[in-house]
């Protein structure tokens, strides 16, 4: 007997499912009648949504003046926000392209959802450059637009890479999620009855037949967008700590910062998509496919790039000790024991601290406790930001302009209100989208491997791993 | 079922083969040739072999990594060539002996080893709590204690799996890799500041243990490829390790390519954006007498080039282009750690880019003793990890246009 006990690999489909039964489970969801919860859900959404209309219609009436941004404080809670919803749209491209490169099958449950996360998450995210600027009328003028007065953005500036790089983010990510999702639309058109699901289900499916050749085409297109997709999701958060990170703020000019943001991304994207899943394959049934095996992948993920995180935050204080730039080691220490340090022991206890639960298996499995730390990484990773905006411009390199920064109502009610952005869209997906890739689902079932046929009978026989008995020790 | 893979080649290494002893012979010439440079000039014996122990110490702490990151994703795609990574690994606890000869060079490598030095430095006392000599001994200990330790472990759990054909040490990999990925995450970030980031004691960058990590693994994945098409030479694994499988590696350097890039630039970016002098002058010194051209040529050979080559998938597997790829990547990295440690050496008479013989004679030194460690214990169990519970799926593993 061995000493150890092995592991086989997990089935990734829980359940006696075969390709018809996963596409009427998937496909119900959207061909049945509205179920009236999901129209309460849709209300309170639209009711935080309201929220973001009447505060940013205030502002843009007042002027930033409503919110908290004073001096030295130039930057606050809409930059927080900002990258705090781009972090959490990295999950989605993570997952749908990398892993795709990457051949994690187990990605096909969650791809779909994480990707339509991803887009509704930069779309709150791309409120905030939005909004921000005094005058809303002349935002086009962040882009490079030629005109008579021979003005151009600051090419030299991380904020004008952002507009790029957020944007082409964006672009790719779209074109991705609905290049994957066109069989599945063709599924939906052709399970549909009605007309008006018919014609438009139909009009998105391109034509899709199905046929060997669409196939080899769609394969071909994936794969590319995958292989673009992909520096993409590292380049945002890139760009994104570049914006701190080229100016000579104490706190922020470090050179860790590019890897550490797109680590901490991934960490609170992870965890955005944990505290979804559990809700919906409870609601819609589908614990199936999103099995608790896939949840624990992603606890994995959560603790290994919280650790990241951890590990980049000791750089960053080691060398601020090391480096001997009084500055640097004021400002380090002003975050731990400074008028900021509750914002910073939330965000040390909830980033670095509590992904380390994950170690244990027990606590990785379940699902109560993965759904709470979900939440909690979310609250960690927006104090993080918080942290990092916030002490580093209150307390600058003079101490006789130091000042203690604090929200206006409109701030919270500016980011309250972009939930409801996020869960308006959010429920319309579930809704009237497929929330898991069939075709790709049905393709990790073992009936999809050819190697489980006998050749001869054409008989279905799904592969069995069998243990070997050990040898006697002979080292 | 009826498809199950065979294998038809013989799967150990000749035992009667003398490689072992012509690289410890190559490697005995070229320790004493550089003793003999030593008497000529000691500070070009210590910073030349500095480069060189570098060198070989990165290749075998990524091949520890790689086998790690393999456990812990149940991978399958790199169990036929696992055997590699886990022999560099095998032999680190011997290897260590190779960083007595750092030590005694302390006072020739580093600056901030002389007391008289620090007592006038202002900024060097106040680091003095970790850059002292007696802390720079223990921590050396800790890392190649922690090193040798787990390259060890993981290569002798892995015969013993190969032996009992007991899949149970799976687990034991797992046990062993998890908690061994962090601590390695660590000590290769200050094993990267004590022995090139000090090298400069005023100098500091957050990412540079992450640096030196990207570094030394995209010369990893150079030698991985290098060995494969060695033993093909040799007419070993023909049939066994395929087209897929170094697919797989091609894409691996690819990918690590790009990776080092960022890691790079980004610290470069930044640090020529915000041009602080405490920052920028370790780029200026590398910037000037000679060195520049390293620097250029770092930008050409070790990004442009194996970046548009292996970009066409058709590429990443053709022997003659991977072949050519790699070796550029392996000169491109010996040259970038020259280029991150000289400079130091001649900060002082500033005399800039001087090759020196004995570069040349630590590398064979060394090279030989490394590779002589390796094949000595490559030629003692099966070349490939044999029982292994992926290994069925990985002989399997296709290559589709």
């Amino acid at each position: 007997m061995s000493k150890y006990e092995y592991i086989p690999e997990p089935a990734l489909v829980k359940g006696n499912h075969d390709f018809a039964s996963l596409t009427k489970l998937v496909t119900d969801v959207n061909l049945r009648p509205t179920p009236k919860p999901w129209y309460a859900a849709m209300l309170l959404a639209n009711a935080f949504l309201g929220v973001f209309l009447i505060a940013v219609g205030y502002l843009i009436w007042e002027g930033t003046g409503v919110w908290g941004l004073m001096n030295p404080v130039g930057w606050g809670w809409a930059i927080i926000n900002f990258v705090w919803w781009v972090g959490i749209g990295h999950a989605g491209t993570l997952i749908s392209a990398i892993l795709f490169l990457f051949r994690q099958d187990w990605r096909t449950a969650i791809n779909r959802f994480a990707e339509a996360m991803t887009i509704f998450a930069v779309i709150c995210a791309l409120m905030f450059p939005g909004i921000h600027v005094g005058r809303i009328w002349v935002i086009y003028w962040v882009f490079p637009i030629p005109n008579q007065m021979g003005m151009w953005p600051n090419f030299n500036s991380p904020l004008l890479w952002d507009v790029f790089a957020v944007s082409t983010y964006f672009t790719v990510s779209l074109l991705f999620w609905y290049v994957g999702l066109i069989p599945d639309l063709a599924t939906l058109r052709d399970k549909a009855t009605d007309k008006i699901r018919k014609f438009s289900y139909g009009l998105f499916a391109l034509g899709w037949t199905g046929s060997n050749r669409a196939w080899w085409n769609y394969e071909k297109a994936y794969m590319i967008l995958a292989g673009l997709a992909t520096p993409l999701v590292l380049s945002v958060h890139t760009i994104v700590s570049f914006d701190f990170a080229v100016s000579m703020i104490p706190g922020w000019h470090t050179t860790i910062f590019p890897p550490y943001f797109v680590a901490g991304a991934i960490f609170s994207g992870f965890a955005m998509v944990l505290t979804l899943m559990i809700v919906a394959r409870k609601i819609y049934g589908m614990e199936d496919i999103m099995t608790n095996d896939h949840m624990e992948k992603m606890n994995i993920i959560i603790m290994v790039t919280g650790s990241m995180v951890g590990f980049a935050y000791m750089m960053e204080f080691f060398i601020a000790w090391y480096s001997g730039v009084e500055y640097e080691k004021a400002i380090f220490i002003l975050r731990a024991t400074g008028p900021y340090a509750w914002a910073y022991w939330i965000m040390m206890t909830c980033n670095v601290l509590s992904p380390q639960f994950f170690w244990f298996k027990k606590l990785r499995t379940s699902v109560g406790f993965t759904f709470f730390i979900s939440i909690v990484v979310n609250i960690g990773m927006w104090f993080e930001r918080f942290v990092i905006t916030v002490t580093s411009l209150a307390n600058d390199y003079l101490p006789s302009s130091w000042d203690y920064y604090s929200p206006t109502i409109w701030d919270v009610l500016t980011y309250v209100g972009t939930f409801g952005i996020f869960f308006t869209l959010f429920l319309a997906f579930l809704r009237f989208l497929p929330m898991v890739a069939i075709a790709e689902i049905k393709a990790v079932l073992p009936q999809a491997d050819p190697h489980n046929y006998d050749e001869e009978t054409q008989e279905f026989h799904p592969h069995v791993v069998e243990v070997p008995q050990p040898k006697a020790e002979t080292v | 079922m009826s498809h199950k893979p065979t294998i038809t080649d013989n799967l150990t290494f000749p035992a009667d083969s003398k490689l072992p002893q012509i690289l410890f012979g190559v490697g005995a010439v070229g320790i004493i040739l550089s003793v003999i440079g030593y008497f000529v000039n000691h500070d070009q014996f210590f910073f030349s072999y500095l480069v060189s122990f570098t060198f070989f110490t990165g290749i075998a702490l990524a091949s520890v990594f790689m086998v790690m990151f393999h456990h812990i994703t149940k991978s399958k795609w790199g169990t036929l060539v696992r055997r590699i990574p886990e022999t560099f690994g095998a032999n680190i606890w011997i290897w260590a002996i190779f960083i007595i000869p750092v030590i005694l060079g302390m006072h020739n490598l580093y600056h901030w080893s002389h007391e008289e030095a620090v007592a006038t430095d202002k900024i060097l006392k106040a680091k003095s709590a970790f850059l002292n000599p007696t802390f720079f001994i223990i921590r050396q200990v800790i890392y190649f204690a922690l090193w040798g330790f787990v390259g060890r472990k993981l290569y002798k759990a892995s015969v013993e799996l190969e032996k009992t054909g007991d899949w149970g040490v799976t687990t034991l990999m797992r046990k062993v890799s998890a908690p061994a990925i962090p601590l390695f995450a660590l000590s290769i970030a200050f094993a990267g500041f004590d022995w090139l980031m000090s090298l400069d004691p005023h100098w500091f960058s957050t990412m540079f243990g992450v640096y030196f990590f990207a570094i030394s693994f995209q010369s990893f994945w150079a030698v991985m490829i290098l060995m494969v098409f060695f033993l093909h030479q040799k007419g070993l694994l023909t049939n066994t390790i395929g087209q897929p499988h170094i697919y797989d590696l091609g894409a691996w350097l690819f990918a690590f390519t790009i990776f080092y890039a960022y890691i790079a630039f980004s610290q470069f970016l930044l640090i020529y954006y915000a041009n602080l002098p405490e920052e920028t002058l370790w780029f200026y010194d590398r910037l000037e007498g000679g060195f520049q051209y390293i620097a250029y040529g770092l930008l050409i050979f070790r990004f442009a080039f194996p970046f548009l080559v292996l970009l066409n998938r058709e590429r990443k597997h053709q022997k003659k282009v991977l072949m050519l790829v790699a070796t550029v990547v392996l000169v491109i990295h010996y040259l970038e750690i020259y280029w991150i440690v000289m400079p130091a050496m001649h900060s002082e008479d500033a005399h800039g880019l001087d090759f020196s013989w004995i570069d040349i004679t630590t590398f064979l030194g060394l090279g030989g003793i490394f590779f002589g460690l390796f094949f000595n214990t490559f030629k003692k169990n099966s070349m490939i990890p044999e029982n292994d519970p992926k290994l069925e799926e990985c002989l399997e593993k296709t290559y589709h246009q």
